[in-house]
């Protein structure tokens, strides 16, 4: 009875583990199959000319060229706000904090970790709207209200991914400068930060393909359907997300919807590729900083 | 000389960490002051139960609410006992190989973007649901559900995964020089010693599933209306937020939205305040 | 010089929508030389007639920046009464109120009719005024009560900012209910792409929309085509409006200048829409 009991966990196990991984598979593959057609210079750059395209010197209305542009200055700009105050932040929890402030500190962040990203568009578009009405009649909702309120979704990542790289360096390490006649100061930007520098750097990592794949914050904060290459932080801009998410919902003739699939497998391929560097770059400077004398 | 200038960054570092927690209340703030209005007068619980009709001056978010709740757990309930499965297999019961081949496939998952799994639901599942049951559009609780699922499964994972690493060596030895088999160290010793992670995963994996704005958006329907069925068409809290948005940001109809980012909210640190009480130790979870 | 004159002219008729056509086919000449950025939200039924005009646009002046947006009717004449946009496209004409409350100003230069729209695959292609009434109520949930198959009807329907759902609701509607288990989608756009991938399904949508993808129903014994909407058979028709807040200026009053030339008209009656000349 038991053991016929046993069998049959096993047996479930195996099948949820098949069941995951044949669902995967259906959707990359669904994906490639109905997409890779697509995937050509056309797809990104309409029918205009590449070269005057990447200098911006003419236009493209038929292709993903505005949205991937779009979406990297998005991520450019999110990122530039973001690591300064997350890093700087880590710092603090980890090496100055008290216990109690410690303790406030990490629930906050964690409560804003959790929050939905929705939520987190609607405080940005909120933020926009009461600027707009109180202070200057220029500021609405575009790239850079946009990389704010997605650099307030990354923070809680970089600040996490910091604080614990510091926490989780050892005692030596750490009593090392210290006991040579180093200041605290000296002691964190000489020693502290290089060997945790494969931690932060990951945690920057997936703070960028978070910010890559994001659509929620940004339809509340400046994304449109057209906007061309944004010519400044206060224009709309358009993003690749946001264009998938378009396309599903109103796709105009099949050549369009195809360009959908070209989309999704772009995004797709972009934030596999920076996954997949987070994991590789953190086993590569832990090697680095490890070995090296 | 020295002192000042490591004072000096020491307040600047305080205020980065001051300003990074003090936006957690912002954020609260804002909305509760923007949506004011409907908050005054004990209106609040009054939205909570009423249904949305605008034309009838009804702003409640009660289908909203309900349609989140359904969607969101029965969204968990499919990924459970899929991430069990696979996370026993990943970290106690499957074979080197197999394991490895398993956690990769898994980390390569949490890659995916959201919008991804709804652009794929919409051509894939929909229609597919919609041929097998025959009733209504395909765009239900259950599409929805489905791809929640899929979406949430691959973090619970590898926390489960985690937990499971977690217990002590000398325990599963135990085991072996008992002639346990695998199956056994799983039940009798594994699961055991990590439910405190286990209940952790499915605090993640719902606060995460209550959060997801686009798979409901793309794929549930958006009726306003409580759902009756799985079958059904429903809305939830975020895709309120974002088909409303557009709407005349002085109307209560918009001031609306701001009393859903505020349930949000709450359940949110709910969740954080859950998995605080499991865990008083431990700081490693990450949403 | 002809193009100003034009523009003048257009405002003191206000919104109107007939005035002189002694617009000159090269009115993208009036870009020439400027620079600038134009915001564009609103009424998705305008959307391809207006991506097509900032496409011609921009392609002969690259210094200039078109963004369209959607969002619905609603949005459009909110966002540019608050100036949040530059142009505010609406599928419905303003209120009274609306008017007074951000000085608008409207310019109509297509008309436009909204039709209700089935799957290519339903067998109905007809539906009376109470038959629609009812099946939008709810009341009708089956196809075989319309003569179809026997399934189970799916409801689509639009947001409250939607001015397309505005004229559907009152003059086809008759101001009744729709079923709270409607889906909601987001645009004409979107519709037709529910109602196309859903052969049970069942919705509304802009006639300069309707194409092979999906099948127009006969509303009252008149099909919502074109040309029925032109000689004025089809009653559920309307205009699709460019709103601005106060006189509009600069880029924007080229903008709806171009909309208004000729060229522009011919681009109207291209996707679909009648021109209002």
């Amino acid at each position: 009875m038991n053991r016929f009991f046993e069998k049959f966990l096993l047996g479930c196990a195996w099948a949820s583990a098949l069941l995951l991984v044949t669902t995967i598979f259906c959707i990359v593959g669904y994906l490639i199959i109905k997409g890779a057609e697509t995937l050509n210079l056309k797809l990104i750059f309409g029918n205009t000319d590449p070269v005057d395209a990447l200098l911006l010197k003419r236009q493209v209305f038929d292709g993903l060229f505005p949205a991937i542009v779009g979406t990297l200055l998005l991520v450019l700009l999110s990122v530039v706000w973001a690591i300064p105050v997350g890093i700087a932040s880590g710092i603090y929890l980890a090496e100055y904090a008290g216990k109690k402030i410690n303790r406030a500190l990490n629930l906050l962040l964690d409560i804003l970790a959790g929050i939905p990203s929705i939520v987190v568009g609607l405080f940005g578009f909120s933020v926009a709207l009461v600027l707009h009405k109180h202070f200057s009649e220029d500021i609405y909702p575009c790239l850079l209200i946009s990389s704010l309120a997605l650099a307030l979704l990354v923070l809680p990542y970089i600040v996490r991914t910091t604080q614990v790289s510091l926490e989780n360096l050892s005692s030596e390490t750490r009593l090392t400068a210290l006991a040579l006649g180093a200041t605290k100061l000296q002691n964190i930007f000489y020693v502290l930060i290089p060997k945790s520098l494969s931690g932060i750097a990951s945690g920057v990592i997936l703070a960028i393909g978070r910010c890559a794949e994001d659509t929620a914050v940004i339809m509340l904060t400046g994304v449109v359907a057209t906007a061309g290459v944004p010519h400044s932080v206060f224009a709309n801009y358009e993003a690749l997300p946001f264009y998938i998410y378009y396309i599903s919902a109103q796709y105009a003739d099949r050549q369009e919807l195809l360009t959908g699939y070209g989309a999704a497998i772009i995004l797709l391929t972009l934030c596999v590729i920076l996954f997949f560097s987070a994991f590789v770059i953190k086993k590569q400077l832990a090697y680095y900083s490890l070995y090296r004398t | 000389m020295i002192k000042i200038h490591e004072k000096l960054i020491e307040k600047v570092l305080l205020l980065s960490a001051s300003v990074s927690a003090s936006l957690t209340i912002l954020i609260l703030g804002f909305m509760i002051v923007l949506g004011l209005p409907l908050l005054t007068g004990g209106l609040f619980f009054d939205l909570l139960t009423q249904p949305w009709s605008p034309r009838q001056e009804l702003y409640g978010i009660y289908p909203m609410v309900m349609g989140t709740l359904a969607i969101a757990f029965l969204g968990v309930l499919f990924a459970c006992p899929l991430s069990l499965g696979c996370a026993s297999l990943i970290s106690v019961l499957g074979p080197r190989p197999v394991s490895l081949f398993l956690k990769r496939i898994v980390q390569f998952m949490t890659g995916v973007p959201t919008v991804i799994y709804g652009f794929v639901g919409v051509f894939l599942l929909v229609p597919f649901i919609r041929e097998l049951f025959q009733a209504g559009s395909g765009m239900c609780v259950l599409s929805a559900s489905l791809m929640l699922a899929v979406l949430v499964s691959p973090t619970m994972i590898l926390f489960f995964s985690d937990s499971f690493n977690q217990v002590p060596a000398s325990y599963l030895n135990a085991v072996d020089a008992l002639g346990g088999s695998r199956v056994q160290k799983l039940l009798y010793i594994v699961l055991p010693c990590a439910w405190r992670g286990i209940l952790t995963g499915l605090v993640l994996g719902t606060g995460r599933a209550l959060g997801d704005t686009l798979i409901a958006l793309m794929i549930a329907g958006n009726a306003v209306q409580a759902p009756g069925s799985v079958l059904d068409s429903a809305r939830t809290l975020t895709s309120h937020i974002a088909l409303v948005i557009a709407a005349d940001y002085e109307s209560l109809e918009f001031k609306s939205i701001f009393a859903c980012g505020i349930v949000l909210y709450m359940f949110t640190t709910l969740a954080v305040i859950g998995i605080r009480a499991f865990n008083p130790s431990d700081r490693k979870t990450t949403l | 010089m002809k193009a100003k004159t034009l523009l003048v002219s257009v405002f003191l008729v206000g919104w109107s929508l007939v005035f002189g056509s002694n617009a000159n086919a090269t009115a993208l000449e009036a870009f020439k030389g400027e620079k600038g950025t134009v915001k564009i939200a609103g009424g998705t039924a305008h959307i391809p007639v207006v991506k097509e005009a900032a496409k011609r646009i921009m392609t002969y002046n690259p210094a200039i920046q078109i963004s369209i947006a959607g969002g619905g009717s609603g949005v459009g004449i909110k966002q540019v009464g608050e100036g949040l946009i530059d142009i505010g496209n609406s599928g419905r004409k303003p209120t009274d109120e609306e008017i007074k409350r951000y000085n608008l100003h409207m310019f109509k230069w297509a008309i436009d009719g909204v039709g209700i729209v089935v799957n290519p695959k339903n067998p109905v292609t007809s539906l009376s005024k109470e038959q629609t009434r009812n099946v939008f109520a709810g009341k009708i949930n089956n196809w075989k009560q319309l003569g179809g198959t026997d399934k189970p009807i799916t409801v689509y329907t639009r947001d409250e900012a939607s001015g397309t759902r505005a004229v559907f609701w009152k003059k086809a509607l008759a101001k009744g209910d729709i079923t709270p288990r409607a889906n909601f989608v987001v645009s004409n756009g979107a519709m037709k792409s529910a109602i196309a991938q859903d052969p049970y399904g069942i919705g509304y949508v802009s006639v300069g929309h309707i194409d092979d993808t999906v099948s127009a129903v006969t509303f009252c014994g008149v099909a919502p085509t074109l040309d029925n909407v032109k000689k004025g058979k089809y009653t559920i028709a309307r205009g699709l409006y460019s709103n601005t807040k106060g006189k509009p200026g600069g880029l924007a009053e080229k903008m709806i200048g171009y909309l208004l030339s000729s060229e522009g008209q011919e681009i109207v009656s291209e996707k679909g829409f009648v021109p209002v000349k």
